[in-house]
């Protein structure tokens, strides 16, 4: 599995108390279901499970706290959504011409 | 302003010091009543993307009172590419407010669509070395300005970590050639949290990168097994062993510090705030009279 990957299974496990029971139960099972190298299941049966509860409640406290963004923001990120996209695309094309 | 010239100075560079407070709209009218004794103040800049009536504010606020940028939201140190648009949204901010510096945290925060919804602590392992790294090279060049990075507190040590956290820290800010935004409070909850001393880690991190400082309170909390760690929820006064941690870091660097204390809720009287400030300075001061003192010993 790859770093990325990894990355992507922990913050599964913040956000999902689902995940985290199952992961408690039976961490090689769960470990080998999402595709964990053996080092990464390793890992994931050492882990610190009393700082993964008080961790992952803190991060719910805070998803909590976000305040809503405002009609007008949300608009406006998508438009720089739309024009980074497009600026990346330009630059890939233009620097795969630069190759040719 | 009062900015705090070194002790000593008078046999060497005078180096000054500069000590703030985070912006919150709660302290507003203080800030601005009391802005001669504060050198600077810290802004959320996530608050203001894509609000262009706040950003103007913001430069209003500028006319008054020297300000820095703090990002919250962009997970730098991951091993997955931070969105461009992301990255442009801190760039467009930084060119309208033309801030004293910007910074980011050493964390993620989102991976594969999930937003975790603060800033996690990803493996401390080289591939996350090599995408911060990347993340932050990306990010200087859209932005046009390297950031500070700031340590992150943690209530986990992040699993799948090969190296301990002073290490991946030097190993990130080398390949990135980025500086350090060294939160104390941080580095006193993490050594009480997963046992190390924070003056050792002061002494491990590369003390010539550290430009700028947090000072923050947090409170105990008990866990499930009985023990206790600290939570860094900035809703305390700031504890004496993190301004202990303030003298030993104006002791170690010799760049000019820019001190901000951060605070998110119950908030005390603006007085208690200043009463905060002038006990940073005066940590700053001692640390630099330790530093002067060393460098005029010889041996």
């Amino acid at each position: 599995m790859s770093a990325k990957q990894f990355e992507a299974f922990l913050a599964r496990l913040y956000v999902d108390a689902g995940s985290r029971a199952r992961l408690r139960s039976n961490p090689l099972a769960e470990a080998k279901n999402a595709g964990l190298s053996n080092a990464e299941s390793k890992a994931l049966e050492n882990i610190d499970w009393v700082g993964l509860e008080m961790a992952s409640q803190s991060f719910a406290n805070k998803r909590e706290l976000r305040r809503p963004r405002s009609r007008f923001s949300s608009l406006t990120d998508r438009l720089l959504r739309v024009i980074s996209f497009l600026s990346d695309r330009v630059r890939r094309h233009s620097g795969r011409r630069g190759l040719e | 302003m009062a900015g705090v010239a070194a002790a000593g100075a008078e046999t060497m560079n005078a180096i000054y010091d500069t000590v703030g407070i985070g912006w919150r709209p709660e302290l507003a009218a203080g800030i601005l009543d009391h802005h001669a004794r504060i050198d600077l103040v810290e802004v959320i800049a996530d608050d203001f993307f894509g609000e262009p009536r706040r950003v103007r504010a913001l430069k209003t606020l500028s006319a008054q009172v020297p300000i820095a940028l703090h990002g919250v939201g962009l997970g730098l140190a991951s091993a997955s590419a931070v969105e461009t648009w992301r990255i442009e949204r801190m760039a467009h901010l930084v060119e309208s407010i033309s801030p004293l510096f910007w910074s980011e945290h050493l964390a993620f925060v989102r991976a594969d669509g999930i937003e975790i919804g603060h800033l996690a602590a990803p493996p401390r392992s080289d591939a996350t070395v090599d995408g911060a790294a990347e993340n932050l090279l990306r990010a200087s060049r859209i932005v046009g300005v390297k950031p500070f990075m700031e340590n992150i507190a943690t209530l986990i040590e992040p699993p799948g970590s090969a190296l301990d956290e002073a290490s991946w820290i030097s190993k990130i800010l080398s390949a990135s050639d980025c500086d350090l935004l060294l939160d104390l409070h941080n580095v006193f909850a993490n050594g009480l949290n997963h046992g190390y001393d924070p003056k050792e880690f002061l002494r491990q991190i590369p003390a010539g990168r550290i430009r700028a400082i947090h000072i923050a309170g947090g409170k105990l909390i008990s866990a499930p097994d009985g023990t206790q760690r600290v939570l860094d929820d900035h809703l305390h006064d700031v504890p004496d062993p993190v301004f202990d941690l303030l003298e030993e870091a104006a002791a170690l660097s010799l760049n000019p510090l820019s001190v901000i204390l951060e605070r998110d809720g119950s908030y005390p009287s603006m007085e208690s705030l200043l009463a905060e400030v002038s006990q940073a300075r005066q940590a700053l001061a001692r640390g630099r009279t330790r530093r002067a003192e060393r460098v005029e010993v010889p041996g």
